[in-house]
């Protein structure tokens, strides 16, 4: 019973996780139509851009998870200015070439510049933790949990309550619409593709305390970041949220019962199963 | 050291422009030197999960090969220069193979090191083996040499004996605490280099009538090892075992503390033998032991010279590689010609000590007829501060070890 307890609190607090740096690949897809396969490279870059604040400028990755965001919102903003523009319109296959190759590129930018070693930021927490009665609360998962929560009530804020997230929602039901009321479009899927990436790579260095950073540190996410998304429903916040908390419990829990090996098959298992009853994903439809 | 950089320079540049790069670059070199020179290739993980440890053994090649030129080169071969090919494995099979096949035919390398992961030295020693060329390598996999290969040789103990060796190595050291152990937990990555060695764990505890109380693999690149955690904490062992490499080693220790575990750990290499291992964890390393095929304070005056220039230890695998290369050079004086065959044969039997052979422990290299350096014995280090020490067996310890109940 206290396993369970204590697999769950773990399952949620990196279920947290899953869900910020999944919300971006939802919103991307909610917005523009696009499914950038390139999305956990921006994970990367985020972490990295925390590494080097800390390195360089000994800011903590927790707040330099605000400063990886902001650095990678530009980017985006200037990719989707440049490049993603190109493909809006495009068939599909277009826009896979556009977003696969770009893993390439940005994989092996990172490579160039930074060189391939394993990365890792010593903070004075990194070993700490907080007891609630016989359960551990690890300190830097739930720092990365804390802040991911913060995010996900920002982005829901804006989303729904501010102008431009209005707009953005707007752009995203119908452009043709949206323009004619003066919006922006073009300007809102700049917005949207950087808010997207920018939230991968907050999420990123939200758990460099834990975790080492290395070019390809992605691939490890880019799978459950998909997982996170389809099984929430693509294009669904709300469904990344509950997808990714979903796929935390589910690989925490699953370890009680089967092998840490086994951890991913269990999630697939029950991935596979929820497309087979519920194509649309958990929380789809009811964007 | 010209070459050495231009060749390094090229897996580098292979990244921009395909293989272009690479297959021009050696070749340009060759053209503008006049004497022959002696190709090694140099095969290592220099991007993907395992690049930190291809690029230190890279390092130690390189090390060793300026060493030789610098003292006039091959003098058997007229004072030919050692020429280094390096090119990146990637961290997967598949490219380690065809990297390798490309090494032999467009670059004429007379014998071959690499790749440092097992996995990834497997799937080369199928090529090399099929073409005659020799094979050096520090991984450690019992399958490297247990394949009835002609070409391979491992200049380090078998997997199965490391983890043996981490076995009893560590009863040794919990009976001079006064401590007996009874129940230990393994943790392993399940690569061919973790599974090998927790099976040479496994047996020895079990001849020793240790009970192993966990004993779970994990995936490479693992991103959460709090499961993992969570079981030890519920397994109630005595000491624990981890088989990893750098990435899940900080993770398994950073939660091990989060956890307030602090039960001895007794790490497999890899991982828990380099710097990046204490500078990551900072206070959190001290006092962390592993098993190590080779350490740099055995031979200080042999391998202070790399720290000095690279500014880390030299890490086991630099050494180790280092030392494949000394062997390579000892053996080419031995034949006195350049030819693969007549290297091979030479490598066999032949006992070297010279150079950084003599850094190994048992203070040299010997190879059987599988190719496995029988001399090769391994130690235990220790954490303190930045430093790996020594701390078993006995006689070749520098200090004592710290055990904490």
């Amino acid at each position: 019973m206290l396993s369970l307890a204590q697999a769950v609190l773990d399952g949620v607090m990196i279920g947290g996780v899953y869900a910020v740096i999944s919300m971006g690949l939802t919103l991307v897809f909610g917005v523009m139509g696009i499914v950038n396969f390139a999305q956990a490279q921006f994970l990367m870059l985020g972490m990295f851009v925390a590494w080097f604040a800390w390195r360089f400028l000994g800011i903590d990755p927790l707040l330099g998870s605000f400063l990886a965001f902001g650095a990678i919102f530009a980017l985006g903003w200037a990719l989707q200015a440049t490049l993603f523009r190109r493909v809006l319109a495009a068939p599909p296959v277009a826009q896979i070439f556009l977003t696969v190759g770009l893993i390439i590129v940005l994989e092996n930018s990172a490579l160039l510049l930074f060189g391939s070693e394993f990365r890792s930021v010593a903070t004075p927490y990194q070993t700490a933790s907080l007891r609630l009665g016989e359960l551990f609360v690890n300190v830097p998962y739930l720092a990365a949990f804390l802040l991911s929560v913060v995010c996900g009530g920002l982005l829901w804020w804006f989303l729904d309550r501010s102008w431009f997230g209005r707009a953005m929602r707007a752009t995203a039901q119908d452009p043709m619409a949206a323009r004619l009321m003066g919006i922006d479009a073009a300007r809102m899927h700049r917005l949207a593709f950087g808010l997207g990436v920018g939230l991968s790579a907050f999420g990123g260095a939200a758990i460099l305390p834990y975790l080492t950073v290395y070019p390809t540190v992605g691939s490890q996410f880019s799978v459950l970041m998909f997982t996170v998304v389809v099984l929430g429903g693509l294009g669904s916040i709300a469904g990344a949220v509950v997808g990714g908390v979903a796929v935390g419990v589910i690989q925490s829990v699953s370890t009680l019962v089967f092998p840490i090996q086994l951890q991913n098959l269990v999630l697939f298992l029950l991935f596979i199963a929820v497309l087979a009853l519920r194509p649309e994903g958990l929380m789809g439809g009811s964007r | 050291m010209q070459q050495v950089h231009a060749a390094a320079g090229a897996s580098r540049r292979r990244l921009l422009t395909g293989t272009a790069g690479l297959v021009a670059a050696p070749f340009v070199i060759r053209s503008a030197r006049a004497a022959e020179a002696v190709s090694i290739g140099v095969v290592m993980p220099l991007s993907g999960a395992n690049a930190q440890f291809g690029i230190n053994a890279r390092n130690g090649v390189q090390f060793v090969a300026d060493q030789i030129n610098a003292a006039g080169g091959i003098k058997a071969l007229g004072g030919a220069k050692i020429e280094l090919v390096v090119a990146d494995a990637t961290s997967s099979p598949t490219n380690a193979a065809s990297v390798a096949q490309r090494l032999i035919t467009q670059n004429r390398v007379l014998a071959m090191i690499g790749a440092f992961a097992s996995s990834l030295t497997i799937a080369i020693s199928e090529i090399t083996e099929r073409r005659n060329l020799p094979l050096l390598t520090m991984s450690f996999s019992d399958e490297i040499t247990g394949r009835g290969f002609k070409n391979i040789f491992q200049v380090v103990a078998k997997a199965s004996v490391l983890g043996k060796a981490q076995l009893d190595l560590t009863m040794q050291l919990a009976q001079a605490a006064g401590q007996k152990l009874e129940r230990i937990a393994i943790m392993y990555e399940d690569t061919a280099y973790g599974t090998s060695q927790s099976g040479g764990l496994r047996a020895a505890a079990k001849a020793a009538g240790v009970e192993v109380v966990m004993d779970e693999a994990y995936p490479l690149g693992i991103t959460d090892v709090t499961p993992l955690i969570n079981k030890l904490r519920g397994a109630n062992a005595q000491a624990v075992f981890p088989v990893s490499y750098l990435n899940d080693s900080l993770q398994i220790i950073r939660a091990m503390r989060a956890q307030q575990i602090d039960i001895p750990t007794i790490g497999g290499a890899a991982g828990y033998v380099i710097p990046d291992f204490a500078r990551g964890l900072g206070p959190a390393a001290e006092g962390v032991l592993s098993i190590s095929p080779a350490n740099y304070d055995l031979a200080p005056e042999l391998t202070e010279p790399f720290r000095q220039r690279f500014g880390y230890f030299m890490v086991h695998e630099a050494l180790e590689n280092g030392v494949c290369l000394s062997v390579v050079a000892e053996a080419l004086e031995k034949t006195g010609k350049a030819d693969r065959e007549a290297l091979r044969d030479a490598l066999r039997g032949h006992r070297f000590e010279t150079g950084l052979a003599k850094a190994m422990t048992g203070g040299a290299v010997q190879f059987d007829a599988t190719g496995l350096n029988t001399l090769s014995e391994p130690v235990m280090v220790q954490w303190r501060g930045d430093q790996l020490v020594t701390v078993a067996p006995g006689h070749l310890a520098r200090a004592q070890a710290v055990w904490k109940r």
